[in-house]
């Protein structure tokens, strides 16, 4: 049974429609591409799913559960878990610190063990320097950790909102191995939301494409990359 | 992080307060009640200043202080008038009724941000002074109330009250400091929506930091009732009380206990040689104070020293994960399967 499913989402602000009737499931074990041209909808997609908006119409349920009117931060707690397109490293807390919020709130540990818990996370990351401001490390080490906030939650689903952005080729190569070794050791379910094709070929078992809200294709990167309405939505339609 | 120098400033401060009336036994240019006087403003100021901070570490400006303290004067002093509360039992009920008080209107004023949160805190405390100005003869209207008796005119008596009440306010602080709060509150005034995203409830939060400074700041109006044995609408509720505390955290050093306690002592000894020499004039003082900080030093005093000791504890750490690490690749690779 896959773990996340939404029916007929929708999201309306004012007069535009920012998702417009999107029925998708996601499973433990797959990583799924949520691609689209810019303006498609992708993060308000992910902004929907994390709890961060509420849909105005559809439904989203994770383990059966009807969570569509959820608040954020329970659904942290059930284990939903996103980083975000604009990196939020928090100030005044080091990387360490950073990394246990989740373990801290979302699990609800004692600072103890959520220290212990990060740590070891970030070691499973090779992320090291624990202790150093935010301000001070390196925007691969500032993906690390973003992921590594996302998964203090603990989570089943992890979505990931363009982490690959501001990495150089080599940096991008160990990313998509980081993320394939997460999903498969922690048997995640994971959505990623991606511009560089090459990301989204090499890491999803199954694409989404979103084009003005709506779901306009669905299948493996190589059968959607060919499907004429996706490549229209990309390159814009002949005149 | 293991940080000793963390709390020195508050230690050094609570052992200094409680050898201060000692002191004054030993050394007759510090005796005589001038000197526990002086020290029990700055304690009222600095307990302020401190719970001030505390709320400022969610990312809110409160200009609300005056509002829950003069709440905290007329509870303490209605509840002796009106009910025969004993002193001690009329500051504990200041606190419950400040904090109450802030719990009630907290639904409503915490889901505003940013300058709508402190205007709207401006302005409560110029409605809770309107409603006791208005209050006819339970409140006392323009006049006020005068209680019959303190707890005592002994000024060491007055001054330990006031020390136990700049006490509960660090006491408070710290635990902000040192539980789970500091993670949430230091989480919300960075990125509410990083925050949501670890499961942090941000209301949850920014309630437990509103209602424990109105606590405080409830609590502090209580024992100063105890020290002037007056309630009144223009003194209780005086600007000053908000202020004073904002300027003495801005320069101490915002988002610390120790900066609201050294920013209490320089300006609270500083404003009271200058109500001295020139009356009023300190208040301009402030207001240049306020300015300067916030252009030339906006971490304030204890935020400099801070920034200092951590630039060198970090090159120390990390030299020493820098060794660590290279050690631990050099073992790793030693280890790995030829293919």
């Amino acid at each position: 049974m896959p773990n996340l499913v939404t029916k007929s989402l929708t999201k309306r602000f004012g007069g535009l429609v920012a998702v417009n009737d999107v029925s998708f499931s996601l499973s433990r074990g797959e990583i799924l591409g949520v691609i689209g041209p810019n303006g498609a909808g992708k993060t308000t997609f992910i902004n929907l799913v994390s709890g961060i908006y509420l849909p105005t119409s559809g439904t989203i349920s994770f383990n059966g559960r009807d969570i569509t009117k959820t608040p954020a931060h329970l659904r942290a707690g059930m284990g939903i878990a996103r980083t975000f397109q604009l990196i939020h490293p928090l100030e005044n807390l080091d990387v360490l610190e950073n990394v246990m919020l989740g373990f801290l709130f979302s699990k609800r540990m004692s600072q103890k063990e959520a220290r212990r818990e990060s740590e070891a996370l970030c070691e499973s990351l090779a992320l090291g320097g624990l202790h150093r401001e935010v301000s001070q490390i390196s925007m691969l080490e500032t993906k690390k950790m973003e992921i590594a906030h996302a998964l203090g939650n603990m989570p089943e689903v992890l979505f990931l909102d363009e982490v690959m952005a501001g990495l150089n080729s080599d940096e991008m190569k160990e990313m998509i191995a980081l993320v394939k070794q997460l999903a498969k050791d922690r048997n995640l379910a994971v959505g990623v939301v991606e511009h560089v094709m090459g990301v989204i070929r090499e890491l999803t078992d199954r694409v989404i494409v979103l084009e003005a809200g709506e779901l306009i294709a669905e299948g493996p990167y190589a059968e959607v990359s060919k499907n004429p309405r996706v490549v229209e939505a990309y390159l814009g339609g002949a005149a | 992080m293991k940080n000793p120098t963390k709390w020195a400033v508050p230690l050094v401060f609570v052992a200094a307060a409680a050898l201060l009336p000692l002191a004054g036994k030993a050394l007759p240019a510090i005796a005589g009640d001038y000197p526990l006087s002086l020290a029990r403003s700055v304690f009222t100021y600095m307990a302020l200043a401190v719970s001030w901070d505390m709320l400022l570490r969610s990312g809110q400006v409160s200009f609300g202080i005056a509002g829950f303290y003069g709440i905290g004067v007329y509870a303490a002093a209605l509840s002796v008038l009106r009910a025969g509360f004993s002193p001690l039992a009329s500051i504990l009920f200041a606190g419950i009724i400040a904090g109450f008080i802030a719990f009630l209107l907290g639904f409503v004023i915490l889901r505003l941000r940013a300058i709508y949160f402190s205007i709207t805190t401006l302005a409560l405390g110029e409605i809770f002074r309107i409603i006791l100005h208005n209050g006819g003869e339970f409140t006392g209207g323009a006049e006020g109330v005068i209680i019959p008796r303190i707890i005592s005119n002994n000024s060491a008596v007055l001054y330990w009250l006031s020390l136990a009440g700049v006490l509960i306010a660090i006491g408070m602080s710290a635990w902000f400091e040192r539980s789970k709060i500091r993670f949430a509150l230091t989480a919300i005034r960075n990125n509410e929506l990083a925050a949501k995203s670890s499961g942090i409830g941000i209301f949850k939060y920014m309630m437990i930091a509103f209602v424990a400074t109105s606590f405080i700041q409830g609590i502090i109006g209580g024992i100063q009732l105890q020290g002037y044995g007056v309630a009144s609408p223009s003194d209780s509720f005086s600007g000053d009380y908000t202020l004073l505390p904002l300027a003495m955290a801005l320069l101490g050093g915002i988002h610390s206990t120790s900066g609201p306690i050294i920013g209490a002592i320089l300006l609270g000894v500083a404003s009271e040689f200058l109500k001295l020499k020139i009356p009023y004039g300190h208040l301009i003082v402030y207001g240049f104070i306020i300015v300067l900080v916030i252009l030339l030093m906006p971490q304030g005093l204890y935020g400099l020293w801070r920034n200092k000791a951590r630039a060198r504890r970090v090159s120390r750490i990390d030299s020493g994960q820098a060794s660590a690490d290279a050690a631990a690749r050099a073992g790793a690779s030693k280890e790995q399967p030829r293919a």
